[in-house]
């Protein structure tokens, strides 16, 4: 469904994610960390409620877990030591960096599964497309012929089994011979096909020079001032980065700088960086709602 | 002045002896509609490929093909490019990108036109040939012809002057291809461009077509308005491969009473039959023949249920069916009524979640790995080429006797008999990817045939096939027929079951809804019938072939004369 934030230009969604992911990076603060935290898993929701709600709790909070766990067993640093395993340190530190690095990996893939959502092969296509039309071109066609060959595979595979040769029993040599023979089909078949095509493209003029890259995007004014917001949020960020403001120092010991005015500005700007597509989709949501209210 | 012209052409491919196309002097004029046929391999392709700069094959070429006068080479890559567009043959080989949006801009894409532009022609195109529901579409979700007619919106959007198309309707389903020949008419009476066409099924074109152009082996045998090709055709009758092709009308025509015009659509030929019979008829009916073989059932259907996944829609319901020994038994229905799944049920590859499927009295659960297709049961695919691993016809045929008992010599014996009796022997060492569509169907139906299986199970055989190659395949079903094998086929071709096949069975919406013998079975139905019988139902009963329509014309016509 088309809605939100994802109607916006490639550009700005582009933008916006490469901004947060990097962020998110980087940042080791804990009141950046929990920002994020709190904003990719709201979107997260956002976009897909209850499969994404079931994905977060099954298997992003066990690698939040182990990554508590494995830290401190590994890494042996730190000033406030909890107790002795086997001879070695367990120290706090160690396990409150586990928990933030957990947190930051999580926090990571959450925004990496709402960019997939986002972001579909057109507008990937897009972007590469602004780098060069041929790159473009090449990734179309890969979207294109990669489920192509699944289903001829598919075809060739029934056809051979049909024939009485199938290859899901037998020994594995002899599974492991027809699987290639299968292969082998659908490598001639495809070269075979790829003559049509490059015919086909041919006659529609490939290989003239100064081709153009086609898209069905336009850059509105909403998006300007998308970016505009974007772009104004990221700088305060970079700002506050200079001033170490999104890290803490945690080995040997914990020691997290103060809070100032200044740092509290970066926070509202990450904090509201961050809440940008769930605001524009929840905003979009109570106009709907708003709209059905009046008719 | 004339578009194209051909003047004196002759064309050598490298290595080969024979020209594949001999002195050939064509004018084609703005805005005429062509159609070229004849038999595959008669040169049609080379002939419009010589019209294309990009596409033009390697070889010998004497004479020039000229483009408003200038040589065919000489054009400037940007003309070619635009002004003459060609659509090939496969709907599915021919699209580039993954989105319907996307394919539509490739050519102005590579004219190197600007965003503004191209979004101006692009939504003109969509909205010509109605694509603009599934503008935004990833090429996944179409069907055949939807493809076909989004390869042509994408070559039109780049404004050509001149439209070739090879064979584009060869792999659509007749309804599809309906369609397809009907966009070409519009794009012909309303843009004016010049369309050259090449075409098996001349039924549909024939009553468009301005000229039509007869090949055969590489020389114009007729280049005339479609009249004079029916009339040549009708005077060679049954030793021109391609008279099986001509438009019912017209056969009809030329071997009944050719006096007065002759009819090319089935609405001229309805009101011609009336004309020359009048509406009392003494002769209604065909007395139908009993079929001889014994009724002894081989595959039964009991009450199957099928789909894909539990929350799915229901592709089969409630199906029973029965074939008998020996028979030659066909599925028909259009596009989507559950055709291949049903296929897919009898060769086990689907599972019926109710019900039960029966082969050779044993139901097909209880049959063990493979033992099914042991000299038992056989599918030949739909595109033979899932089938091809080997590098030449005669080690294709050699790869499947390769398991089973004897010595080398006799194996080779084997598959050279069945090459001879598939008439492939001189192609023996030829790759098999370098036969035409029709030899590799027999190819790949010899390779099934050596498993010596009693049923043979085939997905639409006649796809693409030119007439006589039609000929060839129903000669061999019917001497497989007489060694006892039974042939259940799916096919869109009514036609082709109507003359050859014994028993046919209508599916709609997952079921059976009639099953009988063709006869029966297409004289009772009004749309979904033959070329003949939608011609001749007003005067009688049961005619669905050509022949019916003829011997009681001529049966009524003598006893007009006696009385």
């Amino acid at each position: 469904m088309e809605t939100g934030f994802k109607t916006y230009h490639p550009i700005v969604n582009f933008c916006y994610f490469l901004a947060v992911i990097v962020f998110t990076m980087i940042s080791m603060h804990p009141i950046f960390l929990v920002i994020t935290l709190f904003a990719s898993f709201t979107y997260s929701i956002v976009l897909n409620e209850l499969s994404s709600l079931k994905f977060n709790l099954k298997f992003l909070m066990p690698i939040l877990i182990i990554m508590a766990i494995i830290n401190p067993l590994f890494v042996h640093k730190g000033v406030t030591v909890l107790f002795y395993l086997n001879g070695n340190a367990i120290t706090l530190e160690a396990i409150i960096y586990g928990i933030a690095s957990g947190t930051m990996m999580i926090s990571v893939l959450m925004w990496f599964r709402s960019f997939n959502d986002i972001m579909d092969s057109d507008k990937v296509i897009y972007i590469f497309g602004r780098l060069s039309p041929s790159l473009s071109l090449i990734l179309s066609m890969t979207f294109r012929f990669i489920p192509l060959f699944k289903e001829q595979f598919k075809e060739i595979s029934e056809a051979q089994k049909n024939i009485g040769r199938g290859f899901s029993q037998g020994g594995i040599f002899k599974r492991a011979k027809q699987f290639m023979r299968e292969f082998s089909i659908l490598i001639t078949w495809s070269m075979e096909n790829s003559i049509e095509t490059s015919d086909s493209m041919r006659a529609r003029g490939y290989g003239l020079p100064h081709r153009s890259s086609f898209s069905i995007y336009r850059f509105d004014r909403r998006d300007a001032i998308a970016l505009a917001i974007i772009a104004s949020l990221s700088i305060i960020i970079v700002l506050g980065c200079h001033f170490d403001m999104n890290n803490i120092v945690y080995y040997p010991a914990i020691i997290i700088g103060d809070i100032t005015l200044l740092s509290i500005i970066v926070y509202l700007a990450y904090f509201a960086l961050l809440m940008i597509p769930i605001i524009v989709d929840l905003l979009e949501e109570y106009k709907w709602k708003s709209l059905i209210s009046m008719m | 002045m004339e578009i194209i012209n051909f003047n004196d052409v002759s064309f050598l491919y490298p290595l080969c002896k024979k020209k594949a196309i001999k002195n050939l002097n064509i004018k084609i004029y703005p805005s005429e509609f062509i159609v070229v046929c004849g038999k595959s391999g008669c040169g049609k392709s080379t002939l419009l490929r010589l019209m294309k700069q990009e596409l033009a094959p390697d070889g010998d070429l004497l004479g020039e093909v000229l483009y408003n006068g200038l040589s065919i080479e000489e054009l400037s890559p940007f003309v070619s490019a635009s002004e003459i567009g060609f659509v090939h043959q496969s709907p599915e080989k021919q699209i580039v990108t993954d989105k319907v949006w996307h394919e539509l801009a490739f050519g102005l894409e590579s004219l190197g036109i600007d965003n503004k532009i191209i979004r101006n022609r692009v939504a003109e195109m969509a909205s010509f040939f109605g694509i603009q529901t599934w503008f935004r579409k990833s090429i996944f979700e179409l069907s055949g012809g939807q493809k076909q007619i989004l390869n042509l919106a994408s070559v039109m959007a780049m404004h050509p002057k001149v439209l070739i198309l090879d064979e584009p309707t060869s792999q659509l389903d007749p309804i599809a291809s309906t369609e397809f020949i009907s966009t070409l008419r519009k794009i012909n009476l309303e843009l004016g461009t010049t369309i050259i066409l090449s075409e098996h099924r001349l039924e549909e074109v024939f009553p468009i077509a301005d000229k039509v152009l007869l090949m055969e082996e590489g020389e114009a045998e007729v280049y005339g308005t479609p009249l004079e090709v029916g009339d040549f055709l009708s005077s060679k009758y049954e030793e021109h491969p391609m008279y099986e092709g001509l438009p019912t009308a017209m056969k009809v025509y030329s071997k009944v009473c050719p006096e007065g015009d002759c009819p090319i659509t089935v609405r001229d030929g309805k009101i011609w039959l009336t004309d020359l019979l009048g509406n009392e008829l003494r002769i209604k009916k065909i007395n139908s023949e009993e079929n001889s073989y014994k009724k002894e059932p081989i595959i039964q259907i009991k009450d199957v249920w099928f789909r894909y996944s539990k929350n799915g829609n229901d592709v089969i319901r409630d199906l029973s069916l029965t074939v008998n020994k020996g028979e030659l038994f066909a599925i028909i229905g259009g596009n989507g009524v559950g055709k291949s799944t049903l296929l897919k049920l009898i060769t086990g590859t689907n599972r019926a979640y109710r019900g039960k499927v029966i082969i050779n009295d044993k139901e097909i659960k209880k049959y063990k790995y493979n033992e099914l297709f042991t000299e038992n049961l056989c599918m030949l695919p739909q595109n033979p080429k899932a089938l091809f691993t080997e590098v030449s016809a005669l080690e294709e045929l050699l790869d499947m006797v390769e398991d089973s008992k004897g010595t080398d010599d006799e194996k080779l014996n084997r598959a050279k008999d069945m090459l001879e009796c598939l008439g492939l022997s001189h192609l023996s060492d030829m790759h098999s990817y370098d036969l035409s569509g029709g030899e590799q169907q027999r190819l790949a139906l010899g390779k099934v045939l050596l498993l010596n299986p009693k049923i043979l199970l085939l997905d639409e055989p006649t796809k693409g096939l030119d007439p006589f190659y039609k000929k060839v395949l129903a000669k061999i079903f019917k001497e497989l027929q007489e060694e006892g094998v039974t042939i259940v086929m799916v096919s869109h071709d009514i036609e082709f079951c109507a003359r050859h096949f014994d028993r046919c069975a209508m599916l709609f919406d997952g079921t059976v809804i009639s099953e009988d013998t063709p006869r029966e079975l297409f004289s009772s139905n009004s749309f979904y019938t033959t070329a003949s019988n939608r011609m001749s139902k007003h005067l009688f009963k049961n005619a669905i072939t050509c022949e019916d329509v003829i011997q009681l014309c001529e049966q009524n016509m003598i006893q007009n004369v006696m009385s």
